[in-house]
Parts: C-alpha cells; structure tokens; sequence
C-alpha cells in the first residue's frame, strides 16, 4: 500500500524553471533593444541639448556619487520606511476589510459603493485635503500611500474572499469550525493569492504615492530628492534616484515572486488535483 | 417499501446494535423542486447503509441533510439523541472530491477536525500520525495535496474523517473521482478498517456493485420526487473480502439492484415519450 503510494507520488520539485522563464529566452535581442534604446538617448543628448541634461554615460559616472552621499540615502531611507509602513497599515486594514467584504453581503453592501467612489478618484486630487489636515509633513505623506494603496488590496481580497471554493467552506462546516475560524483559517488562506495579487499593485501605488506626495508636500525623501536635483540642474543625480525607484520596483516584484513558490509552493498547483 | 431478506444465512446476520441514525419521515425542496419526501430509515451502530440512484436523485442532498449542512423542510434526522440541524460532534463526512485544503500539509489536513474540535496539542501529535497510517499515508506527512494522486488525497480525507473518532460516517461518492484500481484498493481497505473500528455509516454511490459490496443493506431511491422504494438486505458474509465478488449470491445481489433501478430509468424513459 505504501509502495502503491509511492509510485503515485509526484515529486514537489517540478517547474521550477517557470519563475526563471521569465529571464531566459530571446535574451540577445532584449540586450540589443536596450543598448539601442540607451544609444539613441546618448546620440541624441549628444547633438541636441546643452551639457547639463542626462545622458546614459553621465548617468552612470554619477552613480558612485550619488549613492554614497548622506543627503541621498536618508532621502531613500526615510521614502521607504514611509511606503513600509504605510503598506503595513494597508495590508491589515484592508485585508480585514477584503474578508468580511467578501464573506458577508451586508459588509458588501455597506462599503462597496463607497469603496469604488474612493477608488476612482485620482490620488492626486486628495493632497491639498491631506496638507490641510496633516500639514505638509510625513504623516500627510503616510496618508497618501495608504490612501493610493489600501483598495487594491481590499478588492482583491473581497474577490478572493468571494470566490473560495464552496467545498472548503463545507468541510469547515462540516468539522464544526466557528464562523470567525473560519474566516482565519479557510477562507484567508484560500484568498492568499488574491491578496498577493493586490500586495503587488499596493506596493507599485505605494511608492507612486510617496514620491508624489514628497513632490507636491516637500517632505523629505527619494521623490523631493528627484524633484530638487532637476530643478537646480543636476539632472544626473536625479535620474540616480528616478534608476533606483525602477530598480527597487522590480527586486519587490522578484521578492514576492521568490516568497510565493517558497511559502505558498501549493500555489497554482492546486488546480490539477481535482 | 419492499424488504426482501431473501435468505437468512447466519454470517449475514450482522450485530447492527442499537440505531444509531434514525431518520423520518424527511422532506427536502430547493424552491418550488421538491428532491425528496418521506425518508424513513435507520442505521445501527455497527451497520453500513448503502445508497444507489440514479443522477439527481437527491442522493447526496440526503446526505448533506444528515450531516447537519443543508436544513431538512419536513421530518427529523436523529443522531443518537440529538436531532441534526446543523453539523453535530461524532458526525464525519468523506467527500467526493476529497476537500482537502492545498495550503495544508496531509499531517495539518489530518489534524483539522481535531483542532477544531479543541483537541490538545499533545493528543493531536499522538493521533494524527496514527490516522495517517491507518490509512497507508505514513512518510507523506509534510507532503501537500497538489503532491499525490486521487487516490493518496482521498485516503488522506478518510484519515480526517477517522480522527475525530466518530461514530457515524458519511460517505459521499467516496471513491467516484478516482481510478478503477485505486478505488477497489480503497473500498477493500475501507472494509478493512471498518472492521477494526465499526461505525454506522452510510455510503453514497452510484455504482451498484460498490452498494454491493460494502454496503450491509442497500437503499434504492427513485423518482421525482424521489423517495425509498426498496432496501434490499444484503446477505453476503462478513468480513467481506475479494472472494465475496466471486459468490454466486453476489452476481444474484446485484442482478437484483440493477434490475430495481433499470426498472425505474426504464419507467422514465418511457413517461420522457409519452
């Protein structure tokens, strides 16, 4: 029987090779595309503008400095900590409103329409409001990020809540779990990956959020950094920074790529069970 | 309703006990379609009861009214001496697509009804890696469900329903989603278990010789909408092993089943024509 078993038994180690799909494949052209796209902007600043706008060879001469001045990592450091924390706030919050959105017609009811009102509002049309109600400080720029983030993660969440397979709840039922146990055990769970799809559009809005924030609130950070510099014409130093936001944008998304297959390795294999 | 103990052979007289469900007089309708009416029948403590029907007949709503998930709109289900409106403890049920959870390893999976139940760590530790090798799944404790075949996955949702030590079991087409040899291993080990810890149980099928087989009387539903319209005892010796499939009394058994349930598709083909 157990022989039996063992037979039937699918190793865990299979398609891995997925994650790194992604990477491999036409890599020639990818790098000939971008060094044509970084030549023509090198070609171009060469033989139209004046000396002070950023051209690829500047921009990378500039990164060593830049990237060891103190004025610069406390501006990285202080955005980032804010777009932390503000995703914390997001995630809890919205999360929590996601399932009983999900879970209970009345919730829906309630927040839905309300939800999408917020949702369909331009970020940038609530700052003055934040300003005034927060002054121009970082608590306004918290504001922003939550505000930018927090429903992508609560309709996300609200549709996988939803959408929880009946047979789960049932077995739940049936094992007399309580209604709130459920909601923990079964009915997150199941919605993981919707909330990880949410997680992933948040911490994009996020950072969206805190660089406009700093633009339009001067609070001190990576975007009032990027701001400062090209207005006062260090145009290198503040490509540095807009180079890194793009970079920080694609380790997360690598980050939670690399979380899911380690800690949700049942994700998206699921499916062929039934 | 027709009882027709053919033969009475002393190795068919099985010590049933006392009932350990009673059900009477049981209605159930979805709106305006009525599933089915005037449901009597009882299973003893150490009894199985198999179900058969045709598709849609209502069995597996049956089934699900006497776990307690679906409410019952006429008569009563008692387990014991508790009456079943909603899930109640000692009850577990086996599903047809197994209802595993695929972010639950097979020991958590095992573990849940015991946790939900409010079982003690220690005595989860103790128990559940006994289940699992009652069961045949030793050596797959950390495994996930998305790592096992059909057959693995249905033995690891027989180990749950067995660990709450109950003393009724529900059995919802059990075996229907896996493959023809897999399923007559399991439905001889489920025999095999059975006997070493008898339980009242009901077994939903739509394959006539599993009813056969397993089952120490045999329920036919029919019609629309559909009631009890025989229970045939089935005198088959005790423990049932592969040989019994061989005994004459077997084939003459199931003769009769497909005989009672043809009669009834053939009854409704014929009212389709006219």
């Amino acid at each position: 029987m157990a022989e039996q078993a063992l037979n039937t038994a699918v190793g865990p180690a299979q398609k891995t090779q997925t994650a790194s799909g992604a990477l491999s494949g036409a890599f020639m052209p990818r790098v000939i595309t971008g060094f044509a796209i970084l030549l023509t902007w090198e070609l171009v600043v060469r033989a139209f503008a004046p000396a002070y706008v950023a051209k690829p060879t500047t921009v990378i001469l500039a990164i060593p400095k830049v990237i060891t001045e103190p004025a610069f990592l406390q501006a990285l450091g202080s955005s980032l900590a804010a777009v932390a924390e503000g995703l914390a706030i997001t995630i809890v919050i919205g999360t929590v409103l996601g399932l009983l959105m999900g879970r209970s017609t009345t919730f829906d009811r309630i927040f839905r329409v309300h939800i999408n009102f917020f949702n369909a509002m331009p970020m940038i049309v609530v700052l003055p409001l934040f300003s005034l109600w927060f002054g121009y400080s970082s608590a306004a720029r918290i504001a922003t990020i939550i505000f930018a983030a927090i429903f992508a993660i609560t309709m996300n969440v609200a549709d996988g809540a939803r959408s929880v397979p009946r047979e789960y709840l049932e077995v739940s039922r049936s094992f007399r779990s309580g209604r709130l146990r459920m909601l923990t055990d079964i009915v997150l769970p199941a919605s993981m990956p919707y909330l990880l799809a949410g997680f992933r559009l948040a911490a994009g809005r996020a950072l969206i959020g805190a660089v406009v924030a700093e633009f339009f609130l001067s609070v001190g950070g990576i975007g009032y950094y990027i701001l400062y510099n090209s207005r006062s014409y260090h145009h290198n130093e503040a490509f540095v920074g807009v180079l890194l936001l793009a970079a920080f944008g694609v380790s997360f998304e690598l980050t939670v790529n690399w979380a899911t297959r380690r800690f949700m390795p049942w994700y998206r294999r699921d499916e062929k069970t039934t | 309703m027709a009882t027709s103990a053919v033969r009475s052979a002393p190795a068919s007289q099985v010590a049933k006990g006392e009932p350990r469900i009673r059900v009477r007089g049981l209605g159930k309708r979805y709106g305006t379609l009525e599933v089915f009416r005037n449901i009597d029948f009882d299973v003893g403590e150490r009894e199985i009861v198999a179900i058969v029907g045709p598709s849609g007949c209502g069995k597996t709503t049956l089934l699900r009214c006497i776990d307690g998930l679906l409410p019952h709109d006429a008569g009563e289900i008692r387990v014991g001496d508790e009456r079943v409106t909603e899930p109640i403890a000692g009850v577990a049920m086996v599903f047809q697509h197994f209802g595993l959870f695929p972010w639950k390893t097979v020991f958590e999976n095992v573990a849940y009804g015991l946790r939900m139940a409010g079982a003690p760590k220690s005595e989860i530790e103790r128990r559940v890696p006994e289940f699992i090798k009652l069961v045949g799944l030793s050596g797959f404790e950390s495994a996930f469900p998305y790592q096992m075949s059909g057959g693995m996955q249905q033995r690891c949702g027989l180990a749950r329903a067995l660990a709450v030590e109950p003393n009724v079991l529900l059995m919802d087409e059990p075996f229907a989603a896996v493959d023809a040899q897999t399923r007559e291993i399991l439905q001889f080990e489920l025999l095999h278990i059975w006997e070493q810890r008898p339980t009242a149980m009901i077994f939903v099928t739509h394959s006539i010789e599993e009813a056969v087989l397993l089952g120490h009387r045999v329920i036919v539903l029919k019609g629309r909408p559909s009631s009890i319209h025989e229970t045939i005892t089935i005198d088959l010796p005790n423990p049932r092993t592969r040989d019994t499939l061989r005994e004459p009394r077997f084939a003459e058994l199931r003769e009769q089943v497909w005989g009672t349930l043809m009669r009834e598709a053939r009854e409704a083909e014929f009212h389709l024509e006219r």
